[in-house]
């Protein structure tokens, strides 16, 4: 029997989202089914069964189980990680409470309360023994404090340990050497040391890793080991495959040593799946924007490279562990507008799924993005294929609530609050554009997410962009960006070089180790040589800078490094000395690409549903409303129209044009 | 014409996100790490007749744009102007030590002057006495740096080269003065497009009418919140800096807030002690207390943004020339920062005097440590700037080990790596934080082991003599000190504002920075708080038993003890400096 079938699972927070495919031949099939989010994996296994069933398919023929897990992420913001203690070197043991010793810019310092570590204080033990800034041992490890240091942990009821020792990167000698101690001693306790992590330069960040990967490896495991054996009762023999924040997947295994690394494993599918939809559709410079219910996640891809970041952060901690370098606002369909201090204001407080927007009828009464939507006329009158009914008179009551402080008509206020929603994306875009040292304007813009393609048209012409892509099936992109992953691992080192040291030959060194670690991955994951590919990049900076920047490795680093830099900040420092302070080894291992479902044959006609009022600014218009799915390649529209497909709702504003290309996707333009 | 509360709100986004995209263009582009790491760069917009309208959340700013019109009256302004200034006695403080550069472009729709940007960052360095120009040994603000008056930099777009070729010159760092100067200049430019587009998308009018209304509000919103904190009357705080760093002190701050019949709120410092022969002088814009004032009566605000609106709540700042609050030139400035952590401290002691301790108990002034020397034949300086604690709130312990808003400390594995010195610890200073039913931040213990063959060494630590005081029944942060070679024979204990201390290969420097007070009676903290303060390092179970009545049995507490020392609660007072008191100086 072939098994051609792929299988991705996205679970969220209110319902579990199935897509099977064909491999071979791109056809495609989706299954719902409320989430158990007291344990994920009964959704997980349920809906593949269901999809199966759907599809006529048996488990046997399944060739690769894709899933994207928020379990991990889950556990670190709402602070519900498994007890941990952290070995340290001696003299730091509140380098954890201490961290940057600063606060965010935007926080008031009066008001500001320092969020509580995932360690207490009390639970990090220092150990004696010292690894110099050039790797050599200025004082041996006291390995008896460290036998006592897990002791103490077991006997106060740690379930895992975390070791960070300063310059472990460097050598690691003292931490290998604790970590067996610590397996010896406590052999129950989910042990991790930063050598096996991240071996990067910067103690706060990379103890702040160790810890968080050891904190949340329990219930990772756990949960992994559930699906593990639940696909195998229902006969699914295929591996297992998990997103990574750096949108690569990885194999179970590795994923209950490094389980961190799927903190942003949901929002990096997502961003996978538009630029392969993107690719698709010919077009390589992107601005993505995800919304969702209660934020919208970020993504600025030139040239199709999705970059990677180690400045990363999930909830108020850093997380240098390599990942898809976007931002996150609190603004979303969810998010609930409110008078303040005279001035009206939308989030960060979200109804979220539960109750949701007051039209979805659950007992919400404030007003959200969505309830300004359906005031407007931009929605239909029911979402999920006419599943869900949505009820405008609560909306319209919901939006009251703000319109009559304000002395505005609830027709005005609704506008209100999507301008101010619209307001609020555009300036973060704009941030993470000057950030990345780009402009706008010539990208084309991807809203996906269940409300993406309603505010679509209105960010991109607050930024100046004349193209909006939206996606064939935005409400369910991750699962297309699961399909589409492949196999991704990075392997970093700090060396700390000035360029002038960083000869060839230690170079190649370094990476030689880095590739025998791949090597070992690659063997593990079981990827044939044909399929592997690896790429040397070195992070540099000038002497005394802060932050890196990546550069792949050549024989010409000095000048490449300096075009980087002159390319993302409008400057070089000729004569300044450089310095290579951390090697990074990126490893893929290419999966087969499913082939992309194409459109069918139709035209508007065929997909017009009716008409709806619309509210606009210059007045009351009637709008076509289209099934999306009967919109055949080629087809041209204007604006005003709505396209309503089961996953997502698109909104072409006036003055703005729709085509269907023949990848499926919509592209609009003005 | 009227702007509506739907476009305030999105003027109001898009002028916070116009002062992010300024502010990361800045760091990303910015040379020195001053800017780049410790992130000492601010950003604001100011209406078209100069009044700061969206500030950033720092109580330091005074009238930006005046000492520019003073020189260069508004109706001369052209599109493509940048005016520059660090002057300190010429902008009457606007900015209070010369390092910090003001760059300030007029936003014009059209032929119409619709507002001005700024973008402001500290140089690190600017010539003057040693490098980094700022040093306790100052006797005169011309050895701390060069200064520039209010400057037309460029003229319809054409700059004036030659006026930074001299500054440049001016710098032992010319090359970073360089990439800071083009890196302000962009920013600057980066936020004039993004008001343009503002006043040309809403129109000019609308805008002038936001801008109106943020400070109206800010104003308002801060002027409620003070006359439900003071009654009618006067009400009176003392606060004093410990030195100078030339021998003399301490130096006394006295802060006097009437509010009189008809609410007028006027602020008397005139009593404040005479100016000081050493750097510590801040010469403070009259419009800084309502800016201090303003960010913290904002605090619950989120709606709200900082702006000249704090300062037009208090209708009149009394300052007395002479004094340590309006130096005469050329006093030295360059260590103000001290004596505005304590003025800033010293507001808030106004308030808890108001409110009966209901207000965040006083703070350490951040510390900095400055080693430079020889090493491996090459020069090398590394400026350490270390955090202290604040004060506890009356719903929350104080911060530990903050320098001051958004600026980083430094990881000791790039300190090691790049400077002649070994970090041997870096941990909290244990008991720093005042006791109280919430607890003040702990400062912090940095250790360093020299490498090189010899240094010099700077430090600048106050508040020792006049630890930070704890208020409602909360007691005094601790104190900092720099001691080289500790529990040795040779140990010395520095003066805490003192440069050029000789060190030679294997010293140590401990230095240790003071905590915030604390808030409350420290017999009703949680005993189990208390505990866990103990095994997590933050107080000695000597001081949980002495200030807390907390009496701990082998690591555990020991709940019959502590229920019988709780049962006899100490008389506490208002304000405690080493002892309860209705005064702290």
């Amino acid at each position: 029997m072939s098994r051609d079938l792929l299988v991705a699972v996205d679970i969220g927070g209110t319902f579990t989202d199935i897509t099977l495919q064909d491999a071979q031949t791109g056809e495609a099939w989706t299954a719902k089914t409320p989430s158990t989010p007291r344990d994920p994996s009964e959704a997980f296994i349920t809906g593949v069964t269901l999809a199966l069933q759907q599809a006529g398919r048996e488990a046997a023929q399944v060739g690769r189980v894709l899933h994207g897990t928020t379990v991990a992420t889950n556990l670190i913001l709402e602070g519900k990680t498994a007890p941990t203690a952290l070995l340290t070197t001696q003299g730091f043991r509140h380098l954890l409470e201490i961290g940057r010793a600063d606060l965010p810019r935007r926080d008031n310092l009066w008001a500001w309360v320092k969020p509580k570590r995932p360690v207490p204080p009390g639970w990090v033990h220092e150990v004696a023994g010292r690894i110099t800034a050039d790797g050599s041992e200025l004082a041996p490890l006291d390995e008896a404090a460290v036998r006592a240091a897990a002791l103490r942990a077991v006997v106060a009821g740690a379930k895992a340990i975390a070791i960070c020792f300063l310059h472990s990167f460097t050598n690691p000698a003292h931490e290998r050497r604790a970590l067996a101690l610590v397996r010896e001693v406590a052999p129950g306790l989910a042990a991790t040391a930063s050598c096996d992590v991240l071996p990067v330069v910067r103690e706060y960040e990379r103890s702040m890793a160790t810890v968080l990967n050891a904190a949340v490896m329990p219930a990772v495991t756990t949960y992994v080991q559930r699906l593990e054996t639940r696909l195998a009762e229902a006969g699914v023999a295929a591996p297992l495959l998990l997103m990574k924040s750096n949108g690569g997947v990885a194999g179970a295994a590795a994923i209950r040593q490094a389980p961190a690394q799927t903190a942003l494993s949901g929002p990096a599918a997502g961003v996978v799946g538009a630029v392969a939809m993107a690719r698709a559709a010919g077009v390589a410079d992107i601005i993505t924007v995800d919304i969702g219910g209660t934020s919208a996640d970020i993504c600025c891809i030139a040239g199709g490279h999705i970059g990677l970041t180690q400045t990363g952060r999930v909830g108020p901690w850093p997380l240098p562990l390599p990942m898809v370098d976007m931002v996150t606002i609190g603004a979303g369909g969810g998010s609930i507008a409110r008078v303040q201090g005279g001035a009206l204001t939308v989030g960060p407080q979200s109804a979220g799924a539960e109750p949701g927007p007051a039209c979805y009828a659950r007992g919400g009464v404030e007003p959200t993005v969505t309830d300004a939507h359906l005031v407007l006329g931009h929605l239909p009158p029911s979402l999920l294929g006419g599943r869900m009914a949505l009820d405008p008179a609560l909306a319209e009551a919901a939006v009251r609530r703000v319109a009559e402080p304000l002395g505005l008509s609830v027709e005005a206020a609704a506008r209100g609050i999507l301008a101010i929603a619209d307001n609020n994306m555009v300036g973060a875009i704009r941030v993470v554009s000057v950030e990345r040292g780009h402009d706008p304007r010539g990208f084309a813009l991807v809203p996906f997410g269940g409300a993406g393609p309603l505010h679509g048209c209105a960010i991109a012409a607050l930024l100046g962009m004349r193209r909006v892509l939206v996606p064939p099936s935005p409400g369910v992109l991750c699962a297309q960006g699961l399909l589409a992953a492949d196999l991704k691992a990075e392997f970093s080192r700090t060396v700390a070089l000035p360029l002038a040291e960083a000869d060839p030959a230690r170079l190649d060194a370094a990476f030689l180790a880095l590739e025998s670690e791949a090597a070992a991955w690659f063997a593990a994951e079981a990827v044939p040589v044909a399929d592997q590919a690896m790429r040397r990049v070195a992070l540099m900076r000038y002497a005394e800078q802060g932050h890196e920047l990546a550069v792949p490795l050549s024989a010409a680093l000095a000048e490449d490094f300096a075009a980087a830099h002159q390319a993302l900040y409008g400057f070089a420092l000729p004569g300044v000395a450089m310095e290579v302070v951390t090697l990074r080894l990126e490893a893929v291992g290419r999966l087969p690409a499913p082939a992309m479902p194409l459109p069918g044959q139709g035209n508007a006609a065929a997909a017009l549903l009716g008409h709806q009022r619309i509210r606009l600014p210059e007045g009351e218009a009637e709008a076509p409303i289209y099934q999306r799915a009967l919109l055949g390649a080629g087809t041209r529209l204007n604006g005003p129209a709505i396209l309503v497909q089961l996953d997502a709702t698109t909104l072409v504003a006036p003055g703005w044009n729709a085509e269907v290309l023949p990848s499926g996707a919509l592209l609009l333009s003005c | 014409m009227n702007c509506d509360a739907v476009t305030l709100e999105i003027i109001r986004g898009a002028a916070r996100a116009a002062q992010a995209e300024m502010e990361a263009l800045l760091e990303r582009t910015a040379m020195s790490a001053f800017i780049r790491e410790k992130k000492d760069f601010y950003t604001a917009l100011f209406d078209a007749e100069g009044a700061m309208a969206v500030g950033s959340d720092l109580p330091i700013f005074g009238d930006i744009v005046g000492p520019v019109a003073k020189q260069f009256p508004l109706e001369t302004m052209r599109p493509g102007d940048l005016y520059w200034y660090n002057d300190c006695y010429g902008s009457r403080g606007a900015v209070s030590h010369s390092n910090d550069q003001v760059f300030l472009a007029p936003v014009f729709l059209g032929d119409v002057r619709v507002g001005f940007v700024m973008g402001w960052a500290h140089f690190s360095d600017i010539g003057g006495l040693h490098p980094g120009s700022l040093s306790p040994h100052a006797s005169d603000h011309f050895q701390e740096g060069i200064i520039i008056p209010p400057v037309r930099l460029q003229r319809g777009g054409e700059t004036n080269e030659d006026l930074l070729r001299a500054f440049w010159r001016n710098s032992r760092f010319p090359g970073q003065s360089q990439g800071d100067t083009r890196a302000l200049m962009a920013a600057v430019r980066l936020g004039e497009r993004r008001v343009e587009e503002m006043a040309a998308r809403f129109g000019p009018a609308v805008l002038g009418d936001a801008f109106a209304q943020l400070l109206a509000r800010t104003e308002a919103v801060v002027r409620a919140k003070m006359r439900a904190a003071f009654p009618v009357g006067t009400t009176s705080f003392n606060d004093a800096i410990d030195s100078d760093g030339h021998g003399n002190g301490p130096f006394v701050l006295r802060l006097k807030l009437t509010r009189t019949a008809d609410d007028r709120f006027i602020l008397d410092a005139t009593a404040t002690d005479d100016q000081a022969p050493g750097p510590v002088n801040l010469l403070m814009h009259p419009d800084v207390p309502g800016m201090a004032l303003g960010l913290y009566f904002l605090q619950d605000e989120a709606g709200q943004v900082l702006n000249a609106g704090g300062p037009r709540a208090i209708d009149e700042v009394l300052l007395r020339e002479g004094s340590l609050l309006w130096p005469r030139a050329p006093a030295p400035l360059g260590l103000r920062g001290i004596t505005m952590m304590r003025l800033l401290a010293a507001l808030h002691g106004l308030v808890a005097v108001a409110r009966g301790g209901n207000a965040p108990a006083a703070h350490s002034a951040y510390v900095i440590l400055a080693l430079r020397g020889e090493h491996a034949g090459k020069r090398f300086l590394m400026t350490d700037g270390v955090g202290v604690g604040y004060g506890a709130r009356p719903f929350a312990d104080g911060t530990d080990a903050v320098y001051f808003v958004a600026q980083e400390n430094y990881p000791a594995e790039f300190l090691e790596l790049g400077y002649p010195v070994r970090i041997r610890a870096y941990g909290m200073h244990l008991n720093s934080g005042g006791a109280g039913q919430f607890r003040g931040g702990c400062g912090v213990v940095r250790e360093y082991e020299v490498l090189a063959e010899e240094a010099r060494l700077a430090v600048r630590i106050d508040s020792v003599v006049n630890p930070p005081w704890g208020v409602a029944g909360g007691m005094n942060g601790g104190s900092g000190r720099c001691v080289v070679n500790p529990g040795t024979a040779g140990e010395q204990v520095l003066p805490a504002l003192s440069d050029g201390t000789v060190l030679k290969r294997g010293d140590i420097v401990r230095l240790e920075t003071g905590g915030g007070g604390g808030w409350g009676h420290p017999y009703d903290r949680d005993a189990a708080l208390v505990l866990a303060d103990v095994q997590g390092g933050f107080i000695s179970a000597e001081a949980a038993a002495r200030d807390y009545g907390v009496v701990l049995a082998a690591g555990a507490l020991d709940v019959a003890t502590t229920e019988a020392q709780r049962a006899t609660r100490p008389r506490v007072g208002l304000f405690h400096r080493r002892g309860y008191a209705d005064h702290v100086a």
